[in-house]
C-alpha cells in the first residue's frame, strides 16, 4: 500500500484514494508517470503466463525454455561452447539481428504516430537491400566508400517507396495497408526474378553474398579472446530511436506529425498541410524502414533468398505496439522480441519444441499489446467506481 | 484457343474462392467492424479443414468425395472459430480494428505453422509443415461444355465452384432480403440507429464478423484443394488481402465484387497462360504472377475516390456517444 499522500497519480485525483491491492494495481496501470511502461510489462507477464501454460501442455518445463531462449541470445551462459566462441559471441550475434528489428519497429512507429500504417516494411526493406545488393555489394569498392554507399541506397530507395505509398493515399485515397501489401508481393516476385536469373548461388539456391568490405557487419572481430561479428547497424538503430525521440518530441514538425496521427480534420484546420505530411512521414517511415533493410541483407544474412518476404516486417509491429509506439519504448521492445526469435533455435535444439514457437509468442504477446488500451481504460473504470463509492460513504 | 479455354477454367477456379473471401470481408465490414484479417481467417480455416481431411483419409474409409466436403465445413467452422478471436478484440476489448486485423494475420500465420508441425510430428513422426490433400475430382456439364471457347466455364469443375455459387446467392438473400441482413447493414451505417429500434449492435457484429471468419476459411480451403494441392504456410500468399481489395472496387456490394473476383482470377490465370504462350521458361512466371496485385493497385488509383465505405466502419461502438 502506497503511503497516504504520495500516489502514483502524482496529485491528480485529490482526496483519500483508494486502498487495497487491486486499487494500487489498478492505480499503477494508469499511471501517468509509468502507465507506458506497466501496462506493457502487464502484457509481457500475461504472454509469459499463456505461454508458459502452452509449454505445459507441451510437456516441457516453462522455466527451462525460457532460460534457454536468455542463453540462446547471449544472456546467460551455455552449458557448453565450441572453439572462440562465447557468450560475447552469441550477445553480439543478438545485436545482429536486434538493429535491423529496432529500425524496423521505428519505421513503423514513425508512419503510425502519423496515423498511417506501414504494413510494406518488409517489401521495403527487400528492395532496398536487393537494390545495395547488386549496385554496391557486388562491386569492388573499398570499403569506406561502399558502406556509406549501401547506408544512402537503403534510405533512398526506402524513402521513395514510402513516398510513393504516402502519395497514393493521399491523392488516391487509397488504404496504405492495401497498397503497401500489393507492393511487397511485387517487389517480391520481381526481385526473385531477378535474382533466379541473375544472382543465384546454384548450391545455397538464394543470392551470392555480398563483398566484405559493402558488409554492415565486421566479421571474426576478436573481442576478449572469442570471434565475434561486430554489427556497425546497431550503432545506426539506437541513434536513429534518439533521432526519432527527438523529432517526434521536440520539433514543429514532430508535433505535426502527432497532431496528423491524432485528428486530422483538427490538424487541418489549425493549417497543417496535412497532405505534405503524409507524404514526409510516410517517406521516414520508408527511410527507416530502408535502413532495417540494408542492416539485415547486407549485414545479418549477407544474401537473399528469392521469393521471401522477411518475417521481421511483421514482427517490428509487434515490437512497435509493445514499446507503446514510443521510441524509447521500442528499444527496450526489440531487445525482448529478438531474445525470443533469436534464442528459438538454442531453445528448440535443448527443449525440443518446434522452433516455430518462438512465433508464437511474439503473436500472443502482440494479441496482449493491441488490448493495452482495454487493459488501461479498465483499471481507469474501476478506480472510478471505488472512488464514486467512497465519496457516497462521506456524504 | 487452348490458351483461352485454360484461361478461363483456371480463371474461375481462382476467382470464385477469391469471391467468398471477398464476401467474407464484406459480411464483416457492411457491419461496421473493418476487416483485414481475411487472410489470417482463410489460413486457419484451411488448416482447420486440411486438418480434418489428413485425419479422416488416415483413418477413416471414407471416400475423397466426402472428405472434401466435411474438410470445407470443417474451414467453415475454423475459420469462424477463429474469427470470433477479432470480433473480441475488435468490439468487447475495443482494440484499434486494424491493428486487430494484422495481429489476427500475424497470429494465424505463427500459431498454424506451429500446429502443423506439432500434429504432423505427432501423427506421422516426421515434423513437416505441410499436410498433403488429395486431389478433388472435376466434373464437366455434358452438351455446354461442347460449346466453343465459353464452353470452358462449364468444363473441369471443381464441386466448390457450384457451392461457392449457391453459397454467394444465399448470402446475397441474407444479406439485402432478411431482417438480420438489415441489421447488419443497420449497425454498418448507424449502429444508433439499429440500437433505438431494439437491435443488439455488438451482438450483430459479432456474428457477422463470425461468419465472416466461416466465408472465408472456406475460400482458404479451396485456394488448397485447387491451386497448391496441400496446406501448408504457403496458403498466405496474399490472396486475402487480394480479396479485400476486390471488395473495394466492388464498392462493398456483393454483385459487383463478384464480377470483380472473376475478372482477377481471368487476369491471373491470363498472365500465366501467356506465359506459356510465349514458351518462356518458368522463371518468368514469377513476373506474370504480379500481375494481380499491379492491376490491383492500378484500379484503386481510379475507383478508390469515389468508394463509399460502411460509415461506421472501424469506430467501436459506444452506446453513450451521439
Amino acid at each position: 500500500m502506497p503511503p497516504r499522500g504520495k500516489t502514483l497519480e502524482g496529485g491528480r485525483r485529490k482526496g483519500k484514494t483508494p486502498r487495497g491491492f487491486r486499487a494500487l494495481f489498478a492505480r499503477i496501470l494508469v499511471s501517468d508517470r509509468f502507465g507506458h511502461l506497466t501496462v506493457p510489462l502487464f502484457c509481457i507477464l500475461l504472454t509469459l503466463f499463456f505461454s508458459g501454460i502452452l509449454l505445459l501442455l507441451l510437456g516441457k518445463n516453462p522455466l527451462v525454455s525460457f532460460y534457454s531462449f536468455l542463453q540462446g541470445s547471449g544472456f546467460a551462459k551455455k552449458a557448453s561452447y565450441g572453439n572462440g566462441v562465447g557468450m560475447l559471441s552469441d550477445f553480439f550475434a543478438f545485436l545482429n539481428i536486434c538493429a535491423p528489428m529496432l529500425l524496423a519497429a521505428l519505421a513503423f512507429i514513425f508512419g503510425y504516430r502519423s496515423g498511417l500504417f506501414n504494413i510494406g516494411i518488409a517489401g521495403q526493406m527487400l528492395l532496398s537491400g536487393f537494390l545495395a545488393t547488386i549496385w554496391v555489394g557486388y562491386s569492388d569498392l573499398p570499403g569506406i566508400l561502399a558502406r556509406p554507399l549501401v547506408l544512402l541506397i537503403g534510405m533512398g530507395v526506402g524513402a521513395l517507396l514510402g513516398g510513393c505509398v504516402g502519395f497514393l493515399k493521399y491523392r488516391f485515397n487509397i488504404h496504405e495497408v492495401v497498397s503497401t501489401i500489393m507492393i511487397n508481393y511485387i517487389i517480391s516476385y520481381v526481385t526473385g526474378f531477378y535474382i533466379n536469373s541473375r544472382y543465384v548461388n546454384q548450391i545455397s539456391r538464394s543470392s551470392n553474398v555480398c563483398s566484405g568490405a559493402s558488409r554492415l557487419t565486421f566479421t571474426k572481430v576478436n573481442i576478449a579472446g572469442y570471434s565475434c561479428s561486430v554489427p556497425l547497424g546497431i550503432g545506426i538503430a539506437v541513434l536513429a530511436a534518439l533521432i526519432v525521440q527527438f523529432i517526434l518530441k521536440r520539433t514543429v514538425f514532430g508535433f505535426e506529425v502527432r497532431a496528423v496521427g491524432s485528428n486530422r480534420n483538427a490538424a487541418l484546420y489549425s493549417g497543417v498541410s496535412v497532405g505534405r505530411q503524409m507524404v514526409l512521414s510516410m517517406m521516414i517511415s520508408g527511410l527507416l524502414a530502408g535502413l532495417a533493410g540494408v542492416s539485415y541483407y547486407l549485414g545479418y544474412t549477407n544474401t537473399i533468398i528469392p521469393r521471401e518476404l522477411c518475417s521481421m516486417g511483421y514482427d517490428s509491429i509487434a515490437t512497435a505496439l509493445l514499446g507503446s509506439s514510443s521510441p524509447i519504448g521500442a528499444v527496450f521492445a526489440s531487445v525482448l522480441i529478438t531474445i525470443f526469435q533469436n534464442g528459438a533455435s538454442y531453445m528448440s535444439s535443448t527443449v525440443g519444441v518446434a522452433r516455430e514457437i518462438a512465433s508464437v509468442i511474439t503473436g500472443v504477446l502482440l494479441l496482449f499489446s493491441a488490448c493495452g488500451g482495454y487493459f488501461r481504460k479498465r483499471a481507469e473504470d474501476y478506480l472510478k467506481k471505488l472512488e464514486d463509492e467512497e465519496g457516497g460513504e462521506k456524504a | 484457343m487452348n490458351y483461352i479455354e485454360s484461361m478461363i477454367t483456371d480463371g474461375l477456379a481462382f476467382g470464385l474462392p477469391l469471391f467468398i473471401m471477398a464476401l467474407g470481408g464484406i459480411f464483416s465490414e457492411k457491419s461496421g467492424v473493418t476487416n483485414l484479417a481475411v487472410e489470417g481467417f482463410q489460413g486457419f480455416g484451411a488448416f482447420v479443414g486440411a486438418f480434418l481431411a489428413t485425419v479422416l483419409s488416415l483413418k477413416t474409409p471414407l471416400g475423397s468425395q466426402i472428405i472434401l466436403y466435411l474438410a470445407i465445413a470443417a474451414a467453415f467452422l475454423g475459420g469462424a472459430l477463429y474469427a470470433s478471436l477479432h470480433a473480441l478484440l475488435c468490439i468487447r476489448f475495443d482494440a484499434d480494428q486494424v491493428i486487430s486485423g494484422v495481429v489476427i494475420n500475424i497470429l494465424g500465420v505463427a500459431l498454424t505453422t506451429f500446429l502443423t508441425s506439432q500434429i504432423n510430428g505427432f501423427l506421422f513422426g516426421n515434423a513437416s509443415n505441410k499436410f498433403i490433400l488429395d486431389s478433388s475430382f472435376r466434373f464437366s456439364v455434358p452438351l455446354l461444355s461442347n460449346i466453343p471457347i465459353l464452353g470452358a466455364v462449364f468444363r473441369n469443375i471443381y464441386p466448390f465452384e457450384i457451392l461457392i455459387l449457391i453459397l454467394g446467392l444465399y448470402f446475397w438473400y441474407l444479406m439485402y432480403k432478411t431482417r438480420f441482413g438489415m441489421h447488419l447493414r443497420a449497425s454498418g451505417e448507424n449502429p444508433h440507429a439499429l440500437d433505438s429500434a431494439g437491435g443488439n449492435v455488438r451482438r450483430t457484429r459479432f456474428l457477422s464478423v463470425m461468419l465472416s471468419g466461416g466465408l472465408s476459411g472456406i475460400g482458404g480451403m479451396c485456394i488448397a484443394y485447387s491451386l497448391l494441392l496441400q496446406y501448408s504456410p504457403s496458403i498466405y500468399l496474399g490472396y486475402g488481402y487480394l480479396a479485400i481489395a476486390a471488395m473495394i472496387f466492388g464498392n462493398w456490394n456483393i454483385v459487383p465484387t463478384f464480377f470483380v473476383c472473376i475478372f482477377f482470377g481471368l487476369a491471373r490465370a491470363g498472365g500465366y497462360q501467356l506465359c506459356l504462350f510465349m514458351k518462356l521458361s518458368s522463371r518468368y512466371t514469377d513476373l506474370f504472377m504480379t500481375i494481380p496485385y499491379i492491376l490491383t493497385l492500378v484500379l484503386l488509383v481510379f475507383f478508390s475516390k469515389r468508394s463509399h465505405p460502411p460509415r461506421a466502419a472501424g469506430q467501436p461502438y459506444d452506446k453513450g456517444e451521439r
